[in-house]
């Protein structure tokens, strides 16, 4: 009986092995799932998004990717809910927001064990500014954008004048936008910045709005550099020049620039970005680009961004979702993108083969690429987004409102600094310095 | 409240269950999307939060801050009470004006007065862009109409001084829902009234100030409540045409709110703000229904 109870148990107990052996077999052949939030633009459109997936699922098929593509609208705030949960965010995503960034994982050390990858094969600045953060690589730059001067080689033909070229100053754009103005075709010469302290601000004397160590507005945001690119604004607005704000948000529809206007051929000149240039290259107009002015002497800076594809920090599957991340923010991601959508890609080596690549004003725009960013210093500032820009902005607006005089400006600097110091505090210990 | 349910027939507790198993799904929607936040609300202003990390618990900092040293907070106060006095009375009158004109008595009136509620269903942020055009200077509709007449029309949404005033006239354009509140509030003043009135040779003005406005009192006391709430939420336009500006011109409340909670990631802070705009519309609110046994008259 005892014998029999034994061979009973041994049996049971070998079925038992035998099956979860089976089980274990079964599993270890499933597929790994990552998910992916991402969005859809003209850029990275929703074809060019599925076949990353196909392409990626295809060369590796222990990963299964689970892409959703949200509006752009709830993307913030789902990555501000799952992630300050600490459940719930995607393995992949774009990481945008400074704040995230302490929740990325670190692929430093992965990147430079990847036989097919190297921070190398990227533009160098905007790794940098883009993929770094505290020393430690955070994700992986994807797509390029910058702003520069895009000039309407009609509008200058008509007026005689000619063309800027990549050593023009400050005073040359205020210059040669008044020469191109004619009321009576309602057109003006050239657009206004759309914020203090972009490229023309760093351009004219390495303007900051306050000290790099995030302790002091003195001195910077009311400086002899700041006042003087504060004065520039001031001449160029008394131009006559340039639209007015009203008249950029009504007729410029673009949100982010007034590419309307320059290809209606109402604007002389307009400082705007690759999908500007890519709309106006498909519209036929004869344009070409260069670098926002500086002061000669002066380093050159451009205003500039890419996307951040980076690996949440909380994922349970960080060597697949690396494996993922390297392909689609790496050459052969970024190449489907380019040739489904209009992606620009961040890789010079696939930028080579961009279909425009050797015109004209494509390599007015490649000019611009190697230049030192404005994100170099705005990057590792958070306060100056959230916070700063705003105690500062009415100096902004009565300098574009014409309410203060050109000898009033280092005043109207002056009475910023209180504010401006009072929010730099208030922030610093928040988000950090 | 035990004594009471032991003191009920069977069939009145019956009735109760009945009355509190209907109650329920509405009473878990107030808990759960109004009670619980505003619980919340009122942790996370004592404390610093940037939404992503955990919050940490800084007792009435935040409201030191923005009774005390903040400028932001006081410009945000300013232009909110400005547009509450410039567009509470505008949109109460001319809602006034509208619903007397759509209960005449006249053919095809049902047309119109839908004609004037559809405004009051369109999406704030398409009604936002479509105003950008309507006000803008130099091709605007309405600038273009004043220049035929000789008058040169401000920069409006860009004017420093018309910037406000241009986001209150907006505010009108919703003004048909208000209308078919006052219209239903009309249809029911008894029509004995007017003909005793008629009879006693009162003549149309005399009507509307004995009859129609005394009798309306209960729906414009609804109509102030409901819209004084609604101005105080002044967001959108704030959010889509002026950002704020010209020089803090627009600079709302609730765009303070917004901008502190989502650009600067400053969630604690925000949690006070929100709280402090709950009390001062529960304040305003209070303050018109004590006020209102003054004059509000029912026809009882």
């Amino acid at each position: 009986m005892r014998r029999h109870l034994a061979r009973r148990m041994l049996v049971v107990v070998s079925l038992l092995l035998l099956l979860l052996a089976n089980v274990g077999g079964v599993g270890a052949q499933d597929p790994v799932t990552i998910t992916w939030w991402t969005l859809a633009s003209s850029e990275s459109p929703e074809p060019a998004i599925r076949a990353v997936v196909e392409a990626f699922e295809a060369e590796h098929p222990h990963i299964k990717v689970d892409v959703t593509i949200m509006a752009e609208s709830a993307y913030g705030d789902l990555m501000n809910t799952t992630i300050g949960a600490g459940e719930g965010a995607p393995d992949i995503a774009y990481f945008w927001e400074t704040p995230w960034l302490p929740h990325t994982l670190d692929i430093t050390d992965r990147l430079a064990a990847d036989p097919n990858l190297s921070r190398d094969d990227y533009f160098e600045e905007y790794f940098n500014n883009w993929a770094v953060w505290n020393d430690r690589v955070v994700g992986l730059p994807f797509t390029v954008g910058a702003n520069f001067v895009m000039y309407n080689r009609d509008v200058f033909d008509e007026a005689g004048v000619e063309y800027p070229t990549a050593d023009w100053t400050p005073s040359d754009y205020i210059e040669i936008a008044t020469a191109l103005t004619d009321p009576d075709k309602r057109r003006w010469g050239g657009d206004r910045p759309r914020g203090p302290f972009r490229a023309v601000w760093r351009n004219i004397g390495a303007t900051k709005p306050y000290s790099d160590d995030s302790t002091t507005v003195e001195g910077y945001i009311n400086g002899p550099n700041s006042v003087a690119a504060y004065t520039w604004l001031w001449d160029l607005v008394d131009s006559g020049a340039t639209p007015t704000p009203a008249d950029i948000e009504v007729l410029g529809t673009e949100g982010t620039g007034p590419v309307d206007l320059f290809i209606a051929g109402r604007l002389g000149m307009a400082t705007l970005n690759n999908g500007h240039m890519i709309t106006a290259a498909n519209a036929g107009v004869n344009f070409g680009i260069v670098p926002e002015p500086h002061v000669p002497g002066n380093e050159r800076f451009v205003h500039a961004w890419a996307l951040r594809a980076s690996i949440w920090a909380g994922t349970e599957h960080p060597d697949e979702a690396y494996e993922f991340l390297s392909f689609w923010a790496g050459p052969e991601g970024q190449r489907i993108n380019m040739e489904i959508g209009a992606l620009i890609p961040s890789l010079p080596a696939v930028l080579e083969d961009y279909p425009d690549v050797d015109s004209d004003y494509f390599q007015g725009f490649m000019g611009v690429l190697n230049a030192t960013q404005t994100a170099e210093w705005r990057s590792s500032h958070p306060c100056w987004r959230g916070a700063v820009v705003r105690a500062v902005s009415d100096a902004w607006d009565l300098i574009m409102l014409g309410e203060i005089g050109r000898d009033e400006v280092q005043a109207t600097l002056d009475a910023m600094v209180e504010p401006a110091q009072a929010a730099l505090d208030e922030c610093v210990p928040r988000l950090g310095g | 409240m035990h004594s009471h349910w032991r003191k009920m027939t069977a069939q009145e507790r019956r009735d109760a269950k009945t009355g509190y198993l209907a109650l329920s799904p509405w009473m878990a929607g107030f808990i759960v999307f109004y009670a619980f936040p505003i619980l919340a609300t009122l942790y996370f202003s004592f404390t610093q939060w940037t939404l992503v990390e955990q919050p940490i618990w800084i007792g009435l900092d935040n409201y030191v801050r923005m009774f005390t040293r903040d400028p932001l907070f006081i410009s945000s106060l300013k232009a909110t009470t400005l547009f509450v006095a410039l567009s509470l009375p505008l949109k109460l009158v001319l809602g006034l004006m509208l619903a007397l004109l759509l209960n005449l008595k006249v053919p095809g009136m049902n047309f119109f007065r839908t004609v004037f509620f559809i405004p009051a269903v369109i999406s704030g942020v398409a009604v936002s862009l479509m105003w950008i055009w309507f006000l803008q200077p130099d091709t605007g509709v309405v600038n273009t109409l004043l220049s035929y007449i000789g008058v040169q029309g401000p920069y409006w949404f860009w004017d420093l001084n018309w910037a406000l005033p241009s986001v209150a006239i907006m505010s009108i354009w919703k003004v048909g829902g208000a209308a078919i509140i006052y219209l239903a509030g009309l249809q029911n003043i008894p029509a004995h009234l007017y003909e005793a009135a008629e009879i006693d040779g009162a003549d149309k003005w005399r009507r509307f100030w004995r009859i129609t406005l005394p009798l309306l009192t209960p729906t414009l006391f609804f109509q102030l409540i409901i819209e004084l709430i609604d101005a105080f939420k002044i967001f959108t336009e704030a959010f889509v045409i002026t950002k704020g500006g010209p020089l803090k011109a627009t600079y709302f409340f609730l765009y303070y709110f917004y901008e502190e909670a989502f650009r600067n990631f400053n969630m604690g802070y925000a949690s006070a703000l929100a709280l402090f705009l709950l009390v001062v519309i529960m304040g305003c609110t209070v303050f018109v229904y004590r006020t209102s046994g003054k004059w509000v008259f029912y026809e009882n």
